[in-house]
């Protein structure tokens, strides 16, 4: 009787519970938290009341107005994001989103200004430009990869810059507003706005304003953050659908995991890895055509490119992996870090590069796993995104 | 509007500008391929290296303490991607675009933190390169009098890493170990190799070159800070190893031909043509050359 079963149980139970710690140490908690602490330090050396900094980086990002904020600005980074996770996952390392967008922006104004007939039609159809024009310019990428076997990674970044100068020369002079001071397009028509998710006035609005009170945070959301929010939704459902229940999403898994394996069991990689830039492209593209619809109402020279969303959408994806929860989180989660760096520009003065600081500390950590014993860190990496992909023979 | 009218000592002047930045990022990158660590952080490490060079000098006035401080700092800052590729065997790829986009993010937080300013800092204070030539003017020279007169330490420097590598890599032992851990790094540490210690070796020299170049860029080129000034010609460095196949003269001629582009451009530009025509046009004329080349670069650890 020397086996005692109270005895047996409290290595395993202790396992498990070492087992649950370690899951948690060996995700990226550790690495956020570490980013987080970063960033406090950074604050409390150069902002010159830490209090109030802080105070501004919570209210500005999770508040009211604040929290408004930080759900439309998750919407392009959730999107690009997708995007960026749905070549991930066929290994493709799609880093030219910012082209993308741009020339996905540029094709919905050019539908949007110069195509008539009724909103029904026209309005789709600027969406349809948009993911039409952006798929086109990702399988430039994608064609001299499977064609020409040049890594994705370098040719959709060198397609930046002709991207945005292309869209930035027919801003500056064909498509230029002339009665407006700014370099940009003219605004396009009312039909194209994105609406809020529930106009001020309206009948869900006053529904709303009686159900919880006019001063309830809810309305606040309702009011600012305009229906895109829907899209990104539907987008990370549709994405997650294919990805898991669709052949093509079996195939572009498959060859993220071993491309030669997936090449042997009769998946075509060169089409599988051209549809799958074609698609990253496209939902970048309409990305683009909502910042235009969703914010700026016209095309302002740079404004795309100035908003940063491509590379931090990049960091969302990187975080993420194609997990639809993970990226949704993430995706919020970067929104509402930049969100508070820009009320902390506004009110304290200490630049808003806080903000990409941190996502960019964070993602460090994670990669370099910089918090965790080194044997943790090999163990986990074999479940990681997948790092190599041979090319086509 | 001729092309035969536009050659003359200011373009020779302007190509030798626009390559030695491009010319030292790519020469820290050839070292780093050689070793067996892809470095896309070149960039980045060049933003580094311009930001901490135009500081250095606005607060010490001097542009010798200024250039040694930006190799200094970006070799330190190249020890994330060293620690993190090699001794923590992380992706390489990821590791480096990130400390890309903590560049961008560090020194514009640092321009308003220290300077109180976004964008682009500018001040008497900030003491530029020297002329190489000192109190003489060599601008009287024709077609490279102009390039001379522009030329600073740096130019000389850049210039010179080139047949320095060359020889490193193939007539030293140094060079022969670094080769052979690059090639295979089980191989070579099976030979008693010490591969952790040369790759972290060539990652420093790659963040030290790129801070030259950084510093070239603000305090040579121009002489002050802006952000993200280097605009993708640590992205043409990496492309340029590519190209080169990572040999040194090959490698110069790909930078070469990115400069020159480059310079026509600015020059067709001068003549009247949109700058949105040009800007892009040293990218897409990259891109064209990777395509005549094809197949037959390498690129380490690549994602498709």
């Amino acid at each position: 009787m020397g086996e005692v079963p109270a005895l047996g149980m409290v290595p395993s139970a202790a396992r498990r519970l070492g087992d649950l710690w370690r899951r948690a140490a060996t995700g990226p908690l550790p690495s956020v938290v570490g980013a987080v602490l970063l960033m406090g330090v950074l604050i409390a050396i150069i902002a010159p009341d830490p209090g109030a900094a802080v105070d501004a980086l919570v209210t500005g990002s999770l508040t009211g107005r604040g929290l408004a904020e930080s759900l439309q600005r998750s919407v392009p980074l959730i999107g690009l994001a997708v995007a960026y996770a749905y070549a991930l996952r066929a290994g493709v390392l799609n880093i030219g989103g910012e082209g993308q967008m741009v020339m996905g922006a540029l094709a919905a104004t050019v539908v949007a200004l110069y195509v008539p007939g009724p909103a029904l039609i026209v309005v789709p159809a600027a969406y349809l430009a948009a993911a039409l024009v952006g798929g086109l310019w990702a399988a430039l990428a994608g064609v001299m990869f499977t064609r020409l076997a040049l890594p994705i990674m370098i040719t959709s970044l060198l397609l930046n810059y002709p991207a945005d100068s292309i869209a930035s020369y027919l801003v500056r002079f064909p498509l230029k507003d002339p009665t407006s001071s700014m370099i940009a397009t003219p605004m396009v028509p009312n039909a194209f706005d994105i609406p809020p998710i529930a106009a001020v006035g309206s009948v869900v609005d006053v529904r709303l304003a009686s159900l919880f009170g006019v001063d309830s945070p809810i309305l606040l959301v309702t009011r600012n953050v305009n229906v895109s929010v829907v899209f990104v939704l539907a987008l990370v459902v549709a994405v997650a659908f294919v990805n898991s229940r669709t052949r093509a999403g079996y195939e572009t898994g498959m060859l993220g995991r071993n491309a030669r394996f997936a090449s042997y069991g009769g998946v075509n990689t060169r089409t599988t890895t051209l549809r799958t830039m074609v698609v990253s492209g496209a939902i970048c593209g309409v990305v683009g055509a909502t910042i235009v619809f969703g914010s700026q109402y016209r095309l302002i020279d740079g404004a795309i490119v100035q908003t940063n969303y491509a590379w931090t959408a990049l960091l969302v994806a990187l975080l993420a992996g194609s997990g639809s929860i993970a990226l949704l989180v993430t995706g919020f989660a970067f929104a509402a870090i930049l969100a508070g760096g820009a009320a902390l520009e506004r009110s304290t003065g200490v630049s808003a590069q806080l903000a990409n600081v941190t996502q960019a500390a964070i993602i460090l950590l994670v990669s370099i796993r910089l918090a965790l014993p080194t044997s943790w860190g090999r163990r986990s990496r074999s479940s990681g995104t997948p790092t190599e992909a041979e090319p086509v023979p | 509007m001729s092309f035969g009218g536009i050659i003359d000592a200011t373009l020779v002047a302007f190509v030798l500008q626009a390559i030695i930045p491009v010319l030292l990022a790519a020469i820290g990158g050839l070292i780093c391929e050689r070793a067996g660590v892809l470095n896309v952080a070149l960039e980045g490490l060049m933003l580094i290296g311009a930001f901490a060079a135009v500081s250095t000098s606005y607060f010490t006035g001097s542009w010798a303490i200024a250039v040694v401080v930006a190799a200094l700092i970006s070799g330190a800052a190249s020890l994330v991607l060293a620690y993190g590729s090699v001794t923590r065997k992380g992706d390489a790829v990821v590791i480096g675009l990130t400390l890309n986009l903590l560049a961008v993010g560090s020194t514009g937080l640092l321009l308003k933190a220290l300077f109180g300013v976004t964008g682009i800092l500018q001040s008497d204070r900030i003491v530029g390169l020297p002329s190489l030539f000192g109190p003489i003017d060599p601008s009287g020279i024709p077609l490279i009098g102009q390039a001379l007169a522009t030329s600073t330490i740096i130019t000389l420097l850049a210039l010179a890493a080139v047949p320095a590598t060359s020889w490193v890599l193939y007539r030293t032992t140094i060079g022969l170990r670094l080769r052979g851990v690059g090639e295979n790094a089980e191989a070579a540490r099976t030979l008693g190799v010490d591969s952790a210690k040369l790759q972290y070796l060539a990652v420093i020299v790659s963040g030290a070159l790129c801070g030259l170049g950084g510093a070239q860029l603000a305090l040579g080129n121009v002489v002050q800070f802006a952000e993200q000034m280097t605009a993708g010609r640590g992205w043409i460095a990496v492309v340029a190893v590519m190209l080169g196949r990572a040999r040194p003269y090959p490698t110069l001629a790909a930078c070469a031909l990115f400069a020159v582009t480059d310079a026509i451009g600015f020059r067709l530009q001068a003549q009247g043509l949109p700058s949105q025509a040009t800007d892009a046009a040293p990218y897409v004329v990259t891109l064209a050359a990777l395509i005549v080349t094809r197949r037959h670069f390498r690129l380490r650890h690549a994602y498709a």
